[in-house]
């Protein structure tokens, strides 16, 4: 019942913020309007609500309105982003690698390599659990065990093709075992998922590290490794890398102007996200939200989203879903 | 004990002047957005969550927990008055509800349903409370296969509205599961019977459903026949509040139904609307009056009620015992959590006592609250039925259009909503019972989703099934619900062949 | 448990009673044939998921071939049933619709659909009202515009205000959102 597409939403914020006015004189960036193609209370949501908490007290901007257009991973809000607010000097839209992956699912005929890319200002690294009585002690024993028989080591996740599963994918592959091989059983979100794993109806479970984190410091499941490049302060978990598993993935999220701007336009929206991602404040909000600071940002993101598709496209093909 | 001491403590805290009003705030504005289809508590909360940079954590809290047990108080009014559910969990007060509401019983419907929401909400309170920790590693026991048998157990519902012809009660079952099966496949990432509409894609909420079959189909209908003037709606008859007899024919229905709501409430794959499906069953078969079901049976008004209010207190038992999100809602509450840099999970009971317990307090305090707002709020509620019949089926329309529209700006919504609007009233009047639709809508899906998942885990094994001891146990009580009256007739019948028993007793 | 001829309780004396239940009856032929049109469309959809390799032990088109099924054999029995003289109610059977009542009210919807987006929530409503009213026999169509355009407002500027929603301004939303609260919603 997560998923469920629950609205379109204009701004948020209890009374007196949907008075602003609509005086936009976009090169003082007095009104930032972002674009959240999914729920509120999701990751992107969270994203943008933050980004506007930050950019409010680093007084980069006077006022923020948020819009809502959830589903299907964004594949119903990004149309809307395209159309309707092409060349808007002073819009941005939130979204990361699961649009990336849910536009190659869903055999959308658009891609985020369409929208003009600002920043790259966040990720989340993978974290790959078990329940506290598993015999698997690390994630070769896992892996091991996954090359032995796939069939035999069901490993629950989020909804198939998103994140969790393109990392077991990733994991299967390195492995020499075909990723449409392995057993995935998809859940409706980190919190059904990581029930299951918690009541051991499943071998081992991914998700971000967030959703095991608590789970975690109380003992009830074990962490084997995280996704990431190098091991995450705070984290005490090897990453999949020095395990001898030659995996690596961010669940990212970063930022994107509409199509159709001026390049005066796309150079102020990088300026300003740029000196955001400088300041004490958003590192404060990432550190209290658990996310990993990765900014990137001018032509070297539109390199690296370009990449992305390419690398997601091709787990997720041999996956079987795009 | 630990826990009362610490309740008392929550107590001191969500009795301050500054607590309370949120308190009201919340209530108040949780019955509002409930009466609303399409507007829940999770959206609700989701867009008050900038509030968490502005007040202290316990009054957000407070906040938020009046939303959520408000919003259910909200949805039945509307299900009772307006045939027009505004929440999921109580579409099935809808079907009694709005039959004793336009034969003049508007009044102990209301009344039936408050009071047993407040009656399963402060049990499920206590449940909270007390139970916690054994309900929740309880509730961790479920795994999939066990779900699919709980599905199939909710299935048997059916039989109870099949209305008068099983083949068209069975066809709108089957049309039912197919809604449920339209959008993007969990287990494989498919899309199915989206006919290339990416809003399809996420699936067809069942409140649109439920609104255009019950609230615009019965609107077109009414509207066929109003020259004729067979339909009339009879505000009040009787007294406005409820007899003597519909006491004791409630009480009993309001604790079976918090004793499904709660433990399933609890478990991450159960839900709320489950346990209303199984306690109106449940009623309808325990009734010494089934064939006044279908026709305004208060028992299927309080059970189902009971037990919506129920699960919804089960709901925060995983939240708060182990900082599981297994609801929307208690998802976006999880988040509201975060913000304050609090991280809920196994710990938060111990880590931030003041805050759970205060919060736990206001749920019992929220609970009174909305009996005293509801109560009083009857008699003004039946006053509604006496508007003429124009405005009344006019504003109907303008308020199930509102609830859908409103929300998500979606013209594909609309269209899909008058659509099933006109497919309701075809049913009408051909007589297909519509609430199968929303049974195979609801359940059709989760059975699915379960049994794939039971299956992957089990590597193909059907017996899976049969050998899990929850599951087999849950298979065997579905069965005696399908086939039990009969047998025990058989059986009785073989006992005292003189005097045979009907079948269905 | 199927039982085609359905004997309905008869509630009119005999001399009212509807014609007797044999030939085909035509509304009923008609649903019959719609559900197993819906039954071959699911069947054909179902075709059209495409089923990669079996990584998930039931894949994603058991579900619908059984919906396909159950909904054909339903359909062919609702057939049967209609061939044999339908099953709807004796009361059903001699109460014409009043067509133009129908008319109105679906009019109100169609309308609704097509202002909503373009003209704005309040004056869609209000035509939604007017013409729900007009259908259930109402002639005062200036009240009624007044009470929908109320009800409109009421529920806009709640949610406005509110929860901050904006739930499609139009003309009057626009209009009176300057007159009362000096500025533009977006």
């Amino acid at each position: 019942m997560l998923t469920k597409r629950e609205l379109m939403a204009g701004s948020a914020a209890f009374g007196g913020l949907s008075l602003l006015g609509a005086s936009s004189q976009a090169q003082t960036v007095d009104l930032l309007k972002m674009f959240v193609p999914a729920a509120p209370g999701g990751g992107w949501d969270q994203t943008a609500r933050s980004l506007e908490a930050a950019l409010r007290a680093t007084k980069l901007v006077n006022g923020v309105q948020i819009t809502n257009v959830p589903g299907a991973g964004g594949a119903v809000g990004l149309p809307q982003f395209l159309n309707q607010w092409k060349g808007q000097g002073n819009a941005l839209m939130v979204a990361g690698m699961v649009m990336v992956g849910s536009l190659l699912a869903n055999k959308s005929p658009l891609s985020l390599t369409q929208v003009t890319p600002i920043a790259r200002l966040t990720g989340e690294a993978e974290a790959l659990c078990v329940p506290q009585g598993s015999p698997f002690k690390t994630a070769m024993d896992f892996a091991q065990a996954l090359k032995a028989d796939p069939a035999k080591v069901p490993v629950a996740g989020g909804s198939a093709g998103g994140t969790d599963h393109i990392l077991l994918g990733m994991i299967a592959k390195a492995m020499g075992v075909a990723p449409s091989k392995v057993s995935y059983v998809a859940f409706s979100g980190g919190g059904p998922a990581t029930a299951a794993l918690l009541g051991s109806q499943v071998a081992a479970g991914i998700s971000g590290y967030g959703e095991f984190g608590e789970q975690i410091k109380a003992g009830k499941l074990r962490v084997l490794a995280v996704s990431s490049d190098k091991r995450i302060e705070g984290i005490d978990a090897p990453t999949l890398k020095e395990q001898g598993i030659d995996v690596e993935l961010f669940n990212w999220r970063g930022v994107f102007a509409p199509p159709g701007v001026n390049d005066a336009q796309r150079n102020a929206m990088t300026a300003m996200i740029e000196k955001l991602a400088a300041s004490k404040e958003w590192a404060e909000v990432c550190k209290r939200q658990e996310w990993t600071q990765i900014t990137l940002t001018g032509p070297d993101y539109g390199k690296f989203i370009a990449e992305e598709t390419t690398r997601i496209g091709g787990i997720l093909k041999e996956l079987g879903l795009a | 004990m630990h826990a009362f001491e610490q309740l008392l403590h929550g107590f001191a805290v969500a009795l301050t002047p500054v607590n309370l009003m949120w308190c009201l705030v919340g209530t108040t504005l949780g019955t509002a957005i409930g009466v609303l289809p399409g507007l829940g508590p999770a959206l609700t909360i989701a867009l008050l969550l900038p509030i968490t940079f502005k007040v202290e954590p316990t009054a957000a809290f407070i906040l938020f927990a009046g939303i959520y047990y408000g919003a259910m108080y909200g949805g039945s009014t509307t299900s009772i008055l307006l045939n027009t559910p505004g929440e999921s969990a109580t579409i099935v007060t809808a079907l009694e509800g709005n039959k004793m509401a336009r034969s003049g019983r508007a009044g102990a419907a209301l009344a039936t349903s408050a009071i047993g929401s407040f009656v399963a909400g402060t049990i499920g309170t206590l449940g909270i409370t007390f139970l916690a920790p054994i309900v929740v590693d309880w509730a961790l026991k479920f795994g999939p296969a066990d779900y699919f048998a709980l599905m199939l157990l909710a299935f048997v519902t059916v039989t109870a509205v099949l209305g008068s012809s099983a083949v068209r009660g069975m066809a709108a079952l089957f049309f039912g599961i197919w809604l449920g099966l339209i959008g993007v496949d969990l287990q494989t990432g498919q899309a199915r019977f989206t006919f290339g509409v990416p809003e399809l894609l996420d699936g067809i909420n069942v409140i649109i459903v439920a609104v255009g079959l019950f609230a615009v189909g019965e609107t077109l209908y009414v509207a066929s026949r109003y020259k004729s003037g067979t339909d009339e709606i009879i505000p009040l008859k009787g007294s406005l509040w409820m007899t003597r007899e519909e006491w004791a024919r409630s009480w009993k229905p309001w604790l079976r139904g918090t004793a499904l709501g709660f433990p399933i409430g609890a478990m991450p794959a159960g839900g709320a609307e489950i346990p209303t499906f199984l306690s109106y069953f449940l009623e309808k078969k325990l009734s010494t009056k089934p064939e006044e079901f279908g026709r305004g049976a208060i028992e299927g008004v309080a059970g189902p009620e009971a037990a919506n209010n129920a699960s919804a207190a089960g709901v925060l038992v995983p939240m708060l015992t182990l900082g599981l999100p297994t609801s929307a809602t208690a998802a976006i509450m999880l988040s509201a959590f975060q913000s304050y840099g609090i991280n809920p999970g196994p710990l938060l009971f111990e880590s931030q006592a003041q805050l759970v317990w205060g919060l736990i307090a206001s749920l019992f305090i929220g609970n009174v609250m909305l009996l005293v707002l509801n109560l009083p709020m009857i008699g003004l509620w039946v006053k509604m039925l006496r508007i003429p019949a124009p405005l009344l089926y006019a504003g109907i329309l303008v308020f199930a259009t509102i609830g859908t529209y409103g929300i998500t700006q979606s013209p594909v919504d609309l269209v899909l909503l008058y659509l099933i609007g006109g497919l309701g009233y075809l049913m009408r009047r051909y007589d297909f019972p519509t609430a199968p639709v929303i049974i195979g809508m609801i359940l059709g899906p989760l059975a699915e989703q379960n049994f794939r998942q039971a299956m992957t885990i089990s590597a193909g094994d059907w017996t899976v099934f049969f050998t899990r001891p929850i599951s087999a146990t849950i298979l065997v009580l579905a069965l005696l619900a399908l086939a039990g009256p009969k047998l025990l007739g058989f059986w009785q019948s073989f006992r005292m062949p003189a005097e045979p028993m009907g079948g269905d007793a | 448990m199927t039982a085609p001829q359905v004997i309905e309780p008869v509630s009119q004396p005999e001399s009212q009673a509807a014609s007797p239940r044999s030939g085909l009856a035509v509304g009923e032929f008609c649903i019959a044939l719609g559900a197993l049109a819906l039954a071959a469309v699911i069947l054909w959809q179902t075709f059209e998921i495409p089923v990669s390799p079996l990584y998930a032990k039931v894949g994603p088109t058991v579900m619908p071939l059984f919906t396909a099924f159950g909904m054909g054999l339903l359909g062919a029995l609702l057939m049967v049933s209609a061939l044999r003289g339908g099953w709807q109610t004796d009361d059903e059977k001699e109460t014409t619709p009043d067509k133009v009542a129908l008319v109105w009210v679906a009019a109100g919807l169609i309308l609704n659909v097509l202002l909503i987006s373009q003209t704005g929530f309040a004056l869609a409503s209000i035509v939604l009202f007017v013409c729900t009213a007009r259908g259930f026999g109402s002639r005062a169509i200036v009240r009624d515009a007044l009470i929908g355009l109320a009800f409109a407002l009421v529920a806009y500027f709640g949610f406005a205000k509110t929860l901050g929603i904006n739930i499609g301004a139009g003309i009057i939303e626009n209009l009176l959102e300057r007159v009362f609260f000096g500025s533009t919603p977006n």
